[in-house]
């Protein structure tokens, strides 16, 4: 059979996950049949999951994946994000929407350390939500803010999708950190106007806001700005200097950043007094982050592997080579799949299904392939705030310690955020020195 | 049988500080060749083999906890006796995959024994053998993890503990 056979797999595939057939799971069962077809011999398309098991991620650029899931984690039970959210607010304090403010920087310190956005949501769920309540903030406001500036996680530097856009398209992890911080800077500057704007226009949003000065004093043993706070913070934020900072100067490969990352994490923990016991299930948990996404990988290159030994990729290629499209068609095609992908799958799925295909056609027409790549994760996270399954929301949701919050009024907040994202992507696209200028100063 | 439970979790735990392992060598190594001029031989062969190998320890207890991703659009929809149904097609398709690795690693696994298949140059080179088999008998292991949901579903023994998205959501931070 020929390149044919990549529609009847990619049927199967669709099928299998709506299914709810482990993502993994569906992309390796959907390879083997598909190279089976193709070659009609079941050896040889059985045969693709054992090599593919054991060189896919057989890489030392891969170890950066566990080794920041870990600084993530060990920094995330140690209450670095507390401490950020707090520093953040004190030293916002003039700000109109001041917590929601602090909740944007927070989050992207906080992305910083952390490489997945669903740890930032459930985190600043439980920490800036009650907040923001106590000063009577709106609740659908409150919840928004928490679920879109968790979107941050994604693009700020080190970004488990940043890391495997640039392993599957064979680029430069560091590069692509780099290309990162600009539009991850500009999403939250975008958030933050957007805060304090709606908050100037319709007060009631942040409403009671006590005066600036005793909003700040808490009550005695409340977890307000303490030294050990603000030490973590200033550690925390030191660290993010000298791991990006060390990627961008050259001084460090990202998979030495995340070593000395995770090294500097653990030590930051003690220094804040963190617990054994919660040591081991930083460590515990960041295997269990971290061990499906290298799985998906290894599926993602088997599928990869079928796209190219049966032609399909060429086929795809070809097809929109002789349509005639513009590239500005070609360019919303593939932002409407995504945005449709992101409303059923996780985005580390959208990811592998699509780059390898997405990436030569964005070449092809001339956008630069740093800033597509930044183009392809913003439009990819905006899907993680839309409903059926908005995962970011979800999350929120089911860990704002409110049981009175519904899921509408979760997703409601977030349409704010979903608009900024899409027109930040939109900036990108046009002005695409927005990502590309920082890493052309290095790389 | 709890006892799966147990090894899913010792192999996930041994391996889980194994990346702090990494990170010790990574560290070693970087300050050795910047400060004394000697790099820690053969770190990248020690990172390369362990990136593989802990992923694949590491899974049993992610299968079993519930951690491998999933879309629940249909699921969540679906009834319980239709949803239970899905699950089921979900391990044994699982069951089926791991199978397949674990069939399709062992002639590779056993021709790199009689071969004394080696990788990298000069003075270090490392048997690709040791991972080859690891990968066999975790991948047995996880086909037999998934097996093992499939009997707790059906005999009503599945809990919390085995995910579920709620579960996977609380457990996330």
């Amino acid at each position: 059979m020929g390149p044919e056979v990549i529609i009847y797999t990619f049927a199967l595939l669709v099928v299998l996950v709506v299914l709810g057939v482990h993502i993994g799971i569906g992309l390796g069962v959907a390879s083997v049949v598909g190279v089976w077809l193709a070659y009609g011999d079941l050896e040889i398309a059985l045969s693709i999951l054992g090599s593919t098991a054991y060189e896919a991620i057989r890489s030392d650029a891969l170890a950066v994946i566990p080794l920041f899931v870990l600084m993530g984690e060990v920094l995330s039970r140690a209450g670095a994000a507390s401490d950020l959210y707090r520093l953040c607010d004190s030293a916002l304090r003039k700000l109109p929407g001041r917590l929601a403010a602090a909740t944007v920087v927070g989050n992207a310190a906080f992305a910083a350390v952390s490489g997945v956005s669903i740890a930032s949501a459930a985190t600043f769920s439980r920490i800036a939500y009650p907040e923001m309540r106590k000063l009577g903030y709106d609740k659908s406001y409150a919840l928004g803010v928490v679920a879109g500036s968790a979107c941050l996680g994604m693009l700020i530097p080190p970004s488990v999708l940043l890391i495997i856009w640039a392993i599957l398209t064979e680029g430069s992890v560091g590069a692509l950190f780099i290309a990162g911080i600009g539009p991850g800077l500009l999403l939250a500057l975008a958030f933050i106007t957007y805060n304090v704007v709606s908050v100037l226009i319709k007060p009631s949003l942040a409403l009671n806001a006590p005066p600036v000065d005793t909003a700040i004093k808490k009550p005695e043993g409340s977890t307000g700005l303490t030294l050990s706070s603000t030490l973590g913070g200033l550690g925390v934020i030191g660290l993010i200097m000298l791991v990006l900072g060390g990627i961008w100067q050259g001084w460090f490969t990202p998979t030495e950043a995340a070593g000395f990352g995770a090294i500097g994490g653990v030590m930051i923990g003690f220094l804040k007094g963190m617990s054994f016991r919660d040591f081991l299930n930083a460590v515990i948990d960041a295997g269990r982050t971290a061990a499906p996404i290298m799985f998906l990988l290894i599926a993602g290159s088997m599928y990869a592997r079928l796209l190219a030994v049966s032609g399909g990729t060429d086929m795809i290629n070809e097809f929109f080579d002789s349509s005639g499209m513009s590239p500005f068609a070609i360019l919303i095609i593939m932002t409407i799949i995504w945005l449709l992908m992101g409303m059923i799958i996780d985005s580390i799925s959208i990811i592998l299904l699509t780059v390898p295909i997405f990436v030569p056609l964005a070449i092809a027409v001339g956008v630069p392939e740093l800033a597509f790549a930044i183009y392809g994760i913003l439009i990819i996270e905006a899907g993680l705030l839309t409903p059926p399954v908005g995962l970011l929301v979800y999350t929120v949701k089911g860990t704002v310690p409110d049981k009175t919050v519904t899921l509408g009024e979760a997703f409601k907040g977030a349409i704010p955020y979903w608009i900024i994202i899409l027109i930040v992507a939109i900036l990108i696209l046009v002005f695409p020195a927005i990502a590309t200028w920082l890493p052309s100063k290095t790389f | 049988m709890i006892s799966i439970k147990r090894v899913a979790e010792a192999i996930h735990i041994l391996s889980a500080f194994w990346v702090l392992v990494i990170a010790g060598i990574i560290f070693v190594d970087v300050i050795g060749r910047n400060l004394f001029n000697t790099p820690f031989l053969g770190a990248v062969e020690i990172i390369k083999n362990s990136v593989v190998s802990i992923t694949f320890l590491q899974l049993p207890l992610a299968i079993y906890s519930g951690g491998m991703l999933r879309t629940t659009l249909l699921y969540g929809a679906a009834p319980p006796f239709l949803q239970r149904l899905l699950r089921t097609l979900a391990n044994i398709l699982g069951f089926l995959f791991f199978l397949g690795v674990a069939y399709s690693s062992w002639e590779p696994f056993l021709e790199a024994v009689a071969i004394n298949e080696y990788e990298g140059e000069g003075a270090l080179r490392v048997p690709t053998y040791p991972v080859r088999l690891l990968i066999v008998l975790t991948s047995v292991f996880a086909a037999i993890v998934y097996i093992y949901l499939m009997v707790l579903d059906w005999t009503g023994r599945l809990t919390e503990e085995h995910g579920g998205d709620a579960a996977r959501v609380k457990g996330a931070h």
